[in-house]
C-alpha cells in the first residue's frame, strides 16, 4: 500500500491552511469548493431526482460545486475499496446501510458523531434512522438521504378481475400467484429475483420463517427453519411454477420489466421504483401496493437508508454541507416526488404531498414494522457470494434445499470466523 | 512436350484493357521470351497461359487442347516465380516433389524423380534444407527443379532471374539454356532484360500496352525491328533515330536532314522499298553500324559531345543534325569532345520509319 | 578514417585531471564490459517497479493474513493456509473447470470464425473494406457494452434472439438462456467469441497479407486444392501469429471475469462461475484479499505452465 501521502499529511496541511484562511480576508474564499459525490443512482427518475436536489444545493451554496459520479451497484464495492487501499477517494459518498460494516472496517468513511450531534436537524429524524450507520462503539458516520421501504407492487386490475385481494400472508400470497399463472399467456403469479441482488430476499424469508441471520448479537442460522424458507422459496419456480422460468437470472431490471410489461402479476421491492412502474401502468387502477406478506414467524419487510457519508476529509467543511442538505425537507420531498424514495426524515413524511397519497400508505405502514438489514462485517459478501449461489442452485435442481442451506452455514462460518 | 498456341487472348479489368487480342503460335520445344517493358502485359498473359488468371476472351490452347476452363493442375505446366514460390516450411526434398505429391505419386518414385532432378541441378545436398537456409541461386535452382521432377509439357518462367545479383544471372541464363537444350521442353519465359531475351529465345515477342509489336527469331528482332518501339528497345546502346526527308538529287538517292543542309547519299538497295521520294522518314542505324572515316560516299557530319571508353569498345556521342547519335567505335581513339566528327555509315544496316506511325518502311 | 573502427584509445591517466576528468571517466567506464548494464539499468529498475514489484507484492499477499472488513484479524503470515483451503473448497475445483471449458471452447470458436473472417477478407474482393470494419466493430466494444448489449438480446422477455429462433421455428417459446444451467455457460461462450474473434481476424488478417501470393499460384500448378493449401500454406506460415494471439487470448480469457460478472455473476448456482470471477468476488465482495492473492496465484502459475507447454508443443520458437 503506497500512498505518498497519508492522512497525518493531509490533516497537518489542511490544518495550516484552515489556520491560515482565518488570518485571511473573507475575499480569497469567494472562489468555488468542487467536491466530489459518488452514488449509485441508476434510472432515469433517480437522475432527475439527484439534480432536483443539486439544483436546490446550488442555488443554497453557490460556493460549492458537487461533481457527481455515478457508480453502478455492482462495482460500487471494487471501486471504493480501490480508492480506500490506491487513493482517490470521493469527499463524500452514498452508503447503502447494508454496506456500512464493510466500509467502515476498511476505514473508508470520516466519523462524523461531533457534527452531527450539533446539526440543527437532527432533531428531526428519529434515533433509529441513524441505527445502521452507528458502529458499536456509537460513532455515527452518516446522514439519512432516504429510506428504501420494501413493500410489494401488484396488478389490482387482474387481482379484482380474480376477485382477489393483497395477499397478506406468504400462504394467500401463493394462492394469488397460483390464480393469476398462466404460462400458456406468458403471465406468471409473481416476479422472483434469482439472480443479482436477490440474495437479500432468501435472507428476509429465511427469516420470516424463523431463522434469522443476526439475532440477539448471535450470528447463525437455525438449520430447519432456514430449509423449510428456502424450500417454500425455491418451491415457487421448482414446485408451482408461478414464476417466470428465467428467474435464476433475473436481476432488477429483468423483474421490473416483467411487471411493467404484463408478465407477472407481483413483485417485491422497495418505494424507490414507484414512479418508473407508474410510467407504464395506471396508478391505482392498474397496479398498486401492498405491505410485504408475513411469514409463519414473521412478517419481514426491511427499512434500509442510503446515508450520505464522508470518505475523504479534504474538504470537509463544504463535503458536510452537501451531507446535510439531504436532510432538508423541500430536498427530500423533491427526491420523493421524481423517484418514490420515501423521505427518512419524520418532519418530511408529515408533509401533506406524502401524507395525502392513499398509494404511499403501506409504505406508512411498513415503517411501523420493518426491520433494519443485518449488518455486521463479512454479512454483504456472504449474502452475495454464498446464499444467492446456493439458492439458484436449487432453483436449477442443482443442490436440494438442505445441502443448500449446509453451505449457507458453511459459508457463514468462513465469512465471521 | 507440346505447341502452345494463343488466339484472340484478352485480358481486362473493369474499363482497363491490358491485353489486346493476342495471337501467337510456338513449336514444339520451341522457347518463347515474352519482353517487353514493366506493364506490358507479359506476366498477366503468362498468367493466362498458367491459368491462374482468366482471359476476358480468347482461346489458350497447349497441344491440341483448349484449355481456357481447365484448371492449372491439369494443363501439365510447370512454373517458376520471380520470388521463386518455394514453400517455406517444407523441405528442398518436399518443395520439389510436392506437384507429385498432390497428384499421389507413390514415394519412391517421387524420392527417384526428386533425386534425378537434385542431380541435373546439383542441388542433391541440399533435400533435407528448408528454403530459408538458402541463398538466392540454391533458391532458383530448387525452383527449377520443382517445374523439371513434374516433366510438364510447357515451362513457363516470370522473371525467374531478376532477383539475382548480375553475376548469378550470367551464370544462371547459360544454365537455363543448357537445360532446354537437354531437356527440350516447350518454354514461355517472361523478362525485361532483351539479353535474356536474345540469348535464350527461338522466339521473342516484344509486348508493349498489351500489343505484341514483332514476334519473330532474336536475330530478326535485332536486325529488322517491325517499328521504332522494337528497334529503341532492344539493343544496348539504343538504335539512334535521324529524322530527315528522302531525296532523288543529282548524285542518286539521299537522306536529307538538318533542314536540309545535310545529305547523305544511299546506294539504290539501301532504299526502302516502295517510299515516294520527298517524303518525311527517320532513318535508323545501330551504333556498331557507324564507323570513323571519310572515306565513305555514306556519311554523318557533326560534333563531338561525349566519349565513354568501356574496354572492349568506345561509345562516342556526337551530335548530329541536332540530335545524338551513338557510335560504337574501337577503344583507344583520340577523340575529344568539341571536335568536329564524320561518321561512315554501313549502309547495308540500315532502317527506315514513318515519323508518324512509327513502322518500318 | 584509418581508426574508425577501433574504440578510443585512453592510455593511462597521466595527470591528476585525468583522474577526475568525469568525461574521461564516463569514457573509460563505456570501454568496460559493465557498460551494458548500466545502460540497461535505467529499463531494468522501471520493470521492476511497474512489473515486479506489484507481481511480487500480489503472491506474498496469498500468504498472509488479508481481510479488508476483519481488520481485527491483522495481516500476519499464515504460509499456505489459503492454498490449503483452496484444494477443500468445492467452489474453487468447479471454478477451475468451469474455466477450462470457458478458455477451451472460446479460443476455438474465435480461432475458427476468425480465421474464417481473415480469410474472406483476404481476398480483396469488392466492398471488402467496409466489411472489415463491420467484422472489427465487436472488438472495439468495451467488454461491458458488449455484455450488457447480449444481455438484452438474449433476455427472456425483451430479447430480439428469442423473438428470432421463436419465428423461425427452432424454439417453441422464449428460453432464458443464462437461468439455466444448460445453456448459461454455452450462450456466455457465444458472446465472448463474438466479441472477441475480430481480435484473432485482425492479426490473422496481418499474417496472411505477409503470405506471397506466388506461394498460392505455385501451389495452384502443383495441384493443391483449397483445403491442401490452407493446411500446407496458410496455417504453417501463420504458426507465429497463432502461437502468439493464442497465448494473448487465453491470458485474456482467464484473467478477465467482466463479460460473466455482467451476464451470469457466475450463476446460477455456480455453473459459469470461473477462477477470475471467483478471485475478483472474494477480493471486492468478501473482501478477502489473502485468499483471493491466493487464487490470483494459481492462475498465474496455471498460465505460465500453459505458455511454457504450448510453445514447447507448437514448436514455435524453433525456426
Amino acid at each position: 500500500m503506497i500512498s505518498p501521502i497519508d492522512r497525518r499529511t493531509v490533516l497537518k496541511w489542511g490544518g495550516g491552511m484552515l489556520g491560515a484562511s482565518a488570518l485571511m480576508p473573507r475575499l480569497a474564499f469567494g472562489q468555488q469548493t468542487s467536491i466530489n459525490y459518488w452514488h449509485t443512482f441508476t434510472s432515469q427518475s433517480e437522475f432527475a431526482g439527484l439534480e432536483a436536489v443539486m439544483a436546490q444545493f446550488a442555488s443554497a451554496h453557490p460556493d460549492i460545486n458537487v461533481i457527481q459520479e455515478n457508480i453502478p451497484n455492482p462495482e460500487f464495492m471494487a471501486k471504493i475499496t480501490a480508492a480506500v487501499v490506491g487513493g482517490g477517494r470521493p469527499d463524500v459518498t452514498m452508503v447503502a446501510s447494508e454496506r456500512f460494516a464493510d466500509l467502515r472496517a476498511m476505514g473508508a468513511l470520516v466519523d462524523l458523531t461531533d457534527r452531527i450531534a450539533s446539526w440543527e436537524r437532527r432533531g428531526d429524524f428519529e434515533d433509529a434512522r441513524f441505527a445502521s450507520i452507528t458502529s458499536e462503539d456509537g460513532a455515527v458516520y452518516g446522514v439519512p438521504a432516504f429510506a428504501f421501504v420494501d413493500w410489494m407492487y401488484y396488478r389490482k386490475d387482474w387481482f379484482d378481475e380474480a376477485g382477489l385481494s393483497a395477499p397478506t400472508t406468504l400462504d394467500e400470497m401463493l394462492v394469488a400467484a397460483q390464480t393469476l399463472t398462466d404460462p400458456a399467456k406468458g403471465r406468471y403469479g409473481f416476479g422472483m429475483r434469482g439472480g443479482a441482488g436477490g440474495q437479500a430476499f432468501v435472507v428476509n424469508l429465511m427469516e420470516a420463517f424463523g431463522s434469522p441471520v443476526l439475532s440477539n448479537g448471535e450470528i447463525g442460522l437455525d438449520r430447519d427453519r432456514a430449509i423449510e424458507a428456502v424450500r417454500w422459496y425455491a418451491g415457487l419456480l421448482t414446485e408451482h411454477g408461478v414464476v417466470p422460468p428465467s428467474a435464476p437470472n433475473d436481476g432488477f431490471r429483468q423483474i421490473m420489466e416483467a411487471f411493467q410489461t404484463g408478465q407477472t402479476a407481483m413483485v417485491w421491492h422497495h418505494t424507490g421504483s414507484f414512479r418508473d412502474i407508474s410510467g407504464f401502468l395506471e396508478p391505482g387502477v392498474e397496479f398498486a401496493t401492498a405491505p410485504i406478506p408475513a411469514g409463519p414467524a414473521a412478517r419481514v419487510a426491511r427499512l434500509g437508508y442510503a446515508y450520505n457519508a464522508m470518505s475523504s476529509d479534504a474538504n470537509a467543511d463544504a463535503a458536510w454541507e452537501w451531507i446535510k442538505f439531504w436532510g432538508e425537507p423541500d430536498a427530500a420531498v423533491a427526491l420523493l416526488e421524481a423517484t418514490g424514495y420515501f423521505p427518512a426524515s419524520t418532519v418530511a413524511a408529515q408533509d401533506e404531498r406524502i401524507s395525502g397519497n392513499p398509494l404511499y400508505a403501506p409504505a406508512a405502514e411498513t415503517l411501523g414494522f420493518g426491520l433494519p438489514q443485518p449488518s455486521f462485517p463479512g454479512f454483504a459478501g456472504w449474502s452475495e457470494s454464498v446464499v444467492l449461489p446456493a439458492f439458484q442452485r436449487v432453483l436449477i435442481g442443482d443442490a436440494t434445499p438442505e445441502q443448500a442451506v449446509d453451505e449457507m452455514i458453511d459459508g457463514l462460518a468462513a465469512a465471521v470466523g | 512436350m507440346s505447341t502452345l498456341t494463343l488466339r484472340g487472348v484478352r485480358k481486362s479489368f473493369g474499363l482497363l484493357e491490358v491485353l489486346h487480342n493476342v495471337d501467337l503460335e510456338l513449336e514444339d520445344g520451341g522457347f518463347l521470351v515474352l519482353l517487353g517493358p514493366s506493364g506490358c502485359g507479359k506476366s498477366t498473359l503468362l498468367s493466362i497461359i498458367a491459368g491462374l488468371e482468366p482471359a476476358s476472351g480468347g482461346d489458350v490452347l497447349i497441344g491440341e487442347r483448349v484449355v481456357n476452363d481447365v484448371h492449372p493442375k491439369d494443363r501439365n505446366i510447370a512454373m517458376v516465380f520471380q520470388s521463386y514460390a518455394l514453400y517455406p516450411t517444407m523441405t528442398v526434398e518436399r518443395n520439389m516433389g510436392f506437384g507429385l505429391e498432390m497428384r499421389g505419386v507413390p514415394t519412391a518414385e517421387r524420392d527417384g524423380k526428386v533425386l534425378d532432378a537434385a542431380r541435373l541441378l546439383q542441388v542433391e545436398h541440399l533435400l533435407a534444407r528448408k528454403p530459408g537456409q538458402l541463398s538466392g541461386g540454391q533458391r532458383q535452382r530448387v525452383a527449377m527443379g520443382r517445374a523439371i521432377v513434374r516433366d510438364p509439357e510447357l515451362f513457363l518462367f516470370d522473371e525467374p532471374l531478376s532477383n539475382l545479383d548480375a553475376k548469378l544471372r550470367v551464370e544462371m541464363r547459360t544454365e537455363i539454356k543448357r537445360l532446354h537444350d537437354r531437356l527440350g521442353t516447350t518454354v514461355v519465359y517472361v523478362t525485361h532484360d532483351q539479353v535474356e531475351a536474345m540469348t535464350l529465345g527461338t522466339r521473342v515477342a516484344v509486348m508493349r500496352e498489351g500489343v505484341i509489336q514483332q514476334l519473330a527469331d532474336p536475330q530478326t528482332i535485332y536486325d529488322r525491328p517491325a517499328n521504332m518501339f522494337v528497334a529503341g528497345f532492344i539493343g544496348s546502346p539504343a538504335m539512334n533515330f535521324i529524322s530527315g526527308v528522302l531525296e532523288a538529287g543529282p548524285g542518286g538517292p539521299a537522306f536529307v536532314y538538318e533542314a536540309g543542309r545535310l545529305r547523305l547519299s544511299l546506294p539504290e538497295p539501301a532504299m526502302p522499298r516502295g517510299v515516294a521520294m520527298g517524303r518525311p522518314v527517320i532513318l535508323g542505324t545501330r551504333p556498331e553500324h557507324l564507323t570513323l572515316g571519310s572515306g565513305s560516299a555514306a556519311r554523318l557530319s557533326g560534333t563531338i559531345d561525349v566519349v565513354e571508353p568501356t574496354g572492349p569498345d568506345t561509345m562516342v556521342v556526337a551530335m548530329i543534325g541536332g540530335q545524338p547519335v551513338t557510335a560504337r567505335l574501337p577503344p583507344r581513339v583520340a577523340l575529344r569532345p568539341g571536335e568536329p566528327v564524320e561518321l561512315a555509315v554501313d549502309t547495308s544496316a540500315l532502317n527506315f520509319f514513318d515519323p508518324e506511325s512509327g513502322e518500318r518502311l | 578514417m584509418s581508426r574508425t573502427f577501433l574504440p578510443a584509445p585512453y592510455g593511462p591517466p597521466r595527470t591528476v585531471w585525468d583522474r577526475i576528468n568525469p568525461v574521461r571517466l564516463i569514457g573509460e567506464l563505456s570501454e568496460t564490459r559493465y557498460w551494458m548494464y548500466l545502460l540497461l539499468l535505467p529499463s531494468a529498475l522501471l520493470i521492476t517497479a511497474v512489473v515486479l514489484y506489484p507481481t511480487l507484492y500480489g503472491m506474498q499477499m496469498s500468504f498472509r493474513e488479508m481481510r479488508l472488513n476483519r481488520p481485527d484479524l491483522g495481516t500476519g503470515f499464515v504460509g499456505l493456509r489459503h492454498y490449503e483451503r483452496m484444494l477443500s473448497d468445492p467452489v474453487f475445483w468447479v471454478s477451475l473447470r468451469n474455466t477450462a471449458v470457458w478458455v477451451t471452447f472460446s479460443i476455438v470458436i474465435e480461432f475458427v470464425v476468425g480465421l474464417i473472417a481473415a480469410l474472406a477478407l483476404n481476398r480483396n474482393l469488392p466492398g471488402t473494406k467496409v466489411l472489415a470494419v463491420l467484422i472489427l466493430l465487436p472488438y472495439f466494444l468495451p467488454n461491458v457494452v458488449a455484455g450488457h448489449m447480449w444481455a438484452l438480446m438474449l433476455d427472456p422477455r425483451l430479447g430480439v434472439i428469442n423473438d428470432l429462433l421463436v419465428r423461425i421455428g427452432l424454439l417453441e417459446g422464449y428460453k432464458a438462456w443464462f437461468a439455466d444451467p444448460g445453456t448459461a455457460m454455452a450462450a456466455a461462450i457465444v458472446v465472448e467469441a463474438w466479441h472477441s474473434f475480430p481480435f484473432f481476424t485482425l492479426l490473422l488478417l496481418a499474417g496472411l497479407k505477409g503470405i506471397p501470393t506466388d506461394l498460392y499460384k505455385a501451389a495452384d500448378i502443383d495441384g493443391a486444392g483449397p483445403f491442401a493449401q490452407l493446411r500446407l500454406i496458410t496455417l504453417p506460415m501463420l504458426r507465429t501469429i497463432i502461437a502468439a494471439a493464442v497465448i494473448l487470448r487465453v491470458i485474456g480469457l482467464v484473467n478477465s471475469p467482466d463479460l460473466l460478472l455482467i451476464l451470469t455473476s457466475g450463476g446460477p448456482g455456480r455453473s459459469t462461475q470461473v477462477l477470475s470471477l471467483y478471485a475478483f468476488q472474494t477480493a471486492y465482495r468478501d473482501f478477502n484479499f489473502g485468499y483471493a492473492g491466493a487464487l490470483s496465484v494459481v492462475m498465474f502459475v496455471f498460465l505460465m505452465v500453459f505458455a511454457w507447454a504450448y510453445i514447447r508443443i507448437t514448436k514455435v520458437n524453433q525456426e
